[in-house]
């Protein structure tokens, strides 16, 4: 459970410095930015396992979104959006986890600091071939919202309520992240995070970033981890290699679909 | 007591230090890189904001001979700007990340530095004489008359006070669109080169407006790229062969005759990964920050966060020598991950004769090792210890258990005073250490 916690936290952290590295003076620094995705996928990878290793199984595990559930047992808040787009994905693509709004987001944070990983190609883990994000990409703007979920640095992990206020949740439609964070948020009780400058000019945002909460971040970074194709390759796993193989068509969908979407600021950085 | 650098009588005693004493210190006035020139007469330093000073050894008097010339600034210039990149509407920071000296052919020294993405390069002259009654002119400098010339008279050369000028010979821009992180000259002493993120380029010192493209690792699919260049040296004597670091720990040693394009190594150097020792931060502490070439150019060292190690080039699986340069930080990764410190650049260099080798560290140390006796030995670069030819004392760090007087617990550790930047003397054993604004120069006292 402490590697859990742990892992957490250094997820949350490489977030920071990845959204920091994007106003540092000089400009996108490759080398350090791929060094903390490094660090994230690492992180990401025992965060998982410590799901599959804590026997927090889920019935369901026929559902595409049986990693995004057990992820669910631990947040405070679960986007139902996922839930909705999960489904919608199904259409899709029929082997894709629901993890699609936190993709977005975790694509845009991403994107945002480091062009060159600006997709979010799944990631094949270990324990689960079916959780991989659906790519949708959002068209609405779900970029401030991954600033601010990456701003919040949460230091609780669980909290049990939002997994029963989840449920009803499910049922709601959303093609976004943000509007799916808006409405769990409303059902979630304030959670603990550590202050965090929001510098969002939204205030719709701001009041979401105040509700956000671990869960959301760990979505978005669950998501944020599989975007990089290359560092999967690196272990040069060959299991990986047919999830991603079966990915890659959707995240290359994803990824146009999130350079469309990308500032003028990011765009130069992809450019880059 | 024994030392290192050679002999047991060694000691190594304070000499000098320039900078600012100060408490705040001016991010502009950090030092980014120190380099001696091939002779070890002058000692060039840049910082973030730009400016190259360059020091320059006094002639040793005769009278004390014990001690030897010190260094006094020669010349100051301003070498980069900050300019900003229009297209792609970011800034590029006028940081100087390198100096290479080139080796002196007439009177004047020339010099390469660079920053993110131009390099220059820079001659550095003496004028110490002016002429004096020109014919047309006055002394100020206005015209005479013309009707009140009568006589002719020849201008003659009168001394003046030494003037050192440093003027911009070449500037090599627009070859890099990642950050460069190092360049070498080549042994041809006609072309250099110039490593990126992902490129290397080759120049010719005479062109600008060209380059050849040696090494390029950068994927078709950004989405792809796994590992950056980290550093990259030319070998001292073959002109064909470069070495490149990356950030996966490995370093390729290329040979520019085998292709055009070396994205194909000659060799591959790789030390295999202990399993043991895997932590979230595996990656990022093995990521190689400095390689240098030996003079003899027989061996390479690597710098990566916690060791050095030096490479025999003819053994591709193994370094031939390993030094831990702090290994009590290996518990604190996460702590240093969190300020940002594991991602420090540390520099390594050799002595003259290969047989000692050093590096820096936190809380103003630096560490040197002796290859041949296998002693190390830590040293600090502090105010307190600067009293001229003050010896140095040996410093250590407390690992854990009671700690011993004199000793420095790990968490006493001040981790912004940090030794990124370090050279030694070609010749002599004399040493430039720079501790954020201030240079520090230590030399061995004979006994």
């Amino acid at each position: 459970m402490e590697f859990k916690v742990e892992a957490h936290r250094i997820m949350s952290i490489s977030l920071g410095k990845i959204y920091n590295s994007r106003v540092q003076r000089g400009g996108i620094k490759l080398h350090k930015n791929l060094l903390v995705s490094l660090v994230l996928r690492s992180a990401r990878q025992v965060y998982l396992s410590d799901f599959y290793s804590g026997a927090c199984l889920n019935a369901q595990s026929e559902r595409e979104g049986k990693e995004w559930d057990l992820i669910d047992s631990e947040r405070e808040k679960f986007p139902p959006a996922t839930e909705e787009c999960n489904q919608t994905e199904e259409t899709r693509q029929n082997d894709q986890p629901p993890i699609n709004e936190t993709v977005e987001k975790a694509d845009d944070e991403e994107v945002k600091p480091d062009a060159e990983h600006c997709t979010p190609t799944p990631e094949e883990q270990s324990q689960n071939s079916s959780s991989d994000l659906a790519d949708r990409v959002s068209s609405e703007s779900s970029v401030p919202d991954a600033i601010k979920q990456n701003q919040e640095s949460p230091t609780d992990s669980t909290n049990a309520t939002l997994g029963e206020s989840r449920q009803p949740q499910k049922t709601h439609v959303c093609t976004t992240r943000k509007r799916g964070a808006e409405e769990s948020e409303r059902d979630d009780a304030p959670q603990k995070r550590t202050k965090v400058n929001v510098t969002s000019s939204n205030a719709s945002d701001d009041e979401e970033s105040e509700e956000m909460d671990t869960g959301n971040v760990s979505n978005l970074i669950t998501i944020f981890g599989s975007s990089f194709s290359g560092l999967l390759s690196k272990d040069g796993a060959k299991p990986e290699a047919e999830a991603q193989d079966s990915d890659s068509g959707s995240g290359q969908i994803c990824c146009d679909q999130m350079l469309k979407n990308l500032n003028p600021w990011s765009t130069a950085i992809v450019a880059f | 007591m024994a030392g290192v650098g050679g002999g047991n009588d060694f000691q190594w005693c304070f000499s000098q230090v320039k900078g600012a004493i100060d408490e705040d210190v001016a991010e502009a006035d950090i030092i980014s890189t120190v380099e001696f020139n091939y002779s070890g007469e002058l000692l060039a330093t840049g910082d973030k904001g730009g400016r190259v000073v360059i020091f320059q050894r006094e002639q040793e008097s005769k009278n004390r001979s014990l001690s030897r010339g010190e260094y006094n600034v020669y010349s100051t210039f301003q070498s980069h700007e900050p300019e900003f990149d229009y297209l792609k509407s970011l800034e590029i920071e006028e940081k100087i990340n390198k100096i290479r000296w080139l080796p002196q052919q007439n009177a004047a020294h020339f010099l390469l530095s660079t920053n993110d993405k131009t390099i220059k390069l820079w001659k550095i002259s003496e004028r110490d004489k002016r002429a004096e009654g020109y014919n047309l002119k006055d002394e100020d400098g206005r015209l005479r008359d013309p009707f009140r010339i009568t006589s002719l008279r020849v201008p003659v050369l009168m001394p003046m006070d030494l003037m050192v000028e440093a003027s911009p010979r070449r500037i090599f821009a627009n070859a890099h669109t990642y950050h460069i992180n190092s360049i070498s000259v080549n042994s041809d002493y006609q072309t250099y080169l110039s490593a990126d993120d992902l490129r290397i380029n080759l120049w010719h010192l005479e062109i600008t407006d060209r380059s050849f493209n040696i090494v390029d690792i950068k994927p078709a699919n950004m989405e792809e790229l796994t590992e950056v260049i980290t550093a990259a040296e030319c070998h001292p004597h073959q002109c064909n062969v470069f070495v490149y670091s990356s950030s996966k720990g490995t370093i390729r040693l290329c040979d520019m005759r085998a292709a055009a394009l070396c994205d194909r190594h000659s060799k591959f150097f790789e030390e295999p990964e202990d399993p043991s020792s895997r932590s979230f931060f595996s990656e990022i502490i093995s990521s190689i920050s400095d390689v240098k070439f030996s003079h003899s150019g027989r061996y390479m060292m690597t710098r990566d966060y916690l060791s050095v190690k030096v490479w025999d080039l003819n053994m591709e699986n193994r370094p031939v020598e390993t030094y831990q340069v702090h290994e009590y930080l290996r518990s604190k990764l996460c702590s240093l991950y969190e300020n940002d410190c594991i991602f420090d650049k540390f520099e390594c260099c050799w002595n003259g004769s290969d047989s000692a080798i050093m590096t820096g560290s936190y809380n103003n140390f630096f560490r040197m090792f002796d290859r041949n006796t296998r002693r190390d030995i830590t040293l600090e670069a502090s105010r307190e210890n600067s009293k001229p030819r003050a010896m140095l004392k040996p410093r250590k760090v407390c690992t854990g258990g009671k700690r011993k007087k004199d000793e420095i617990s790990v968490d006493s550790l001040d981790f912004n005073k940090k030794i990124l930047h370090t050279a030694w003397h070609p010749k002599e054993n004399v040493i430039a250490v720079a501790a954020t604004n201030n240079l520090y120069i230590f030399q061995d006292k004979m006994n």
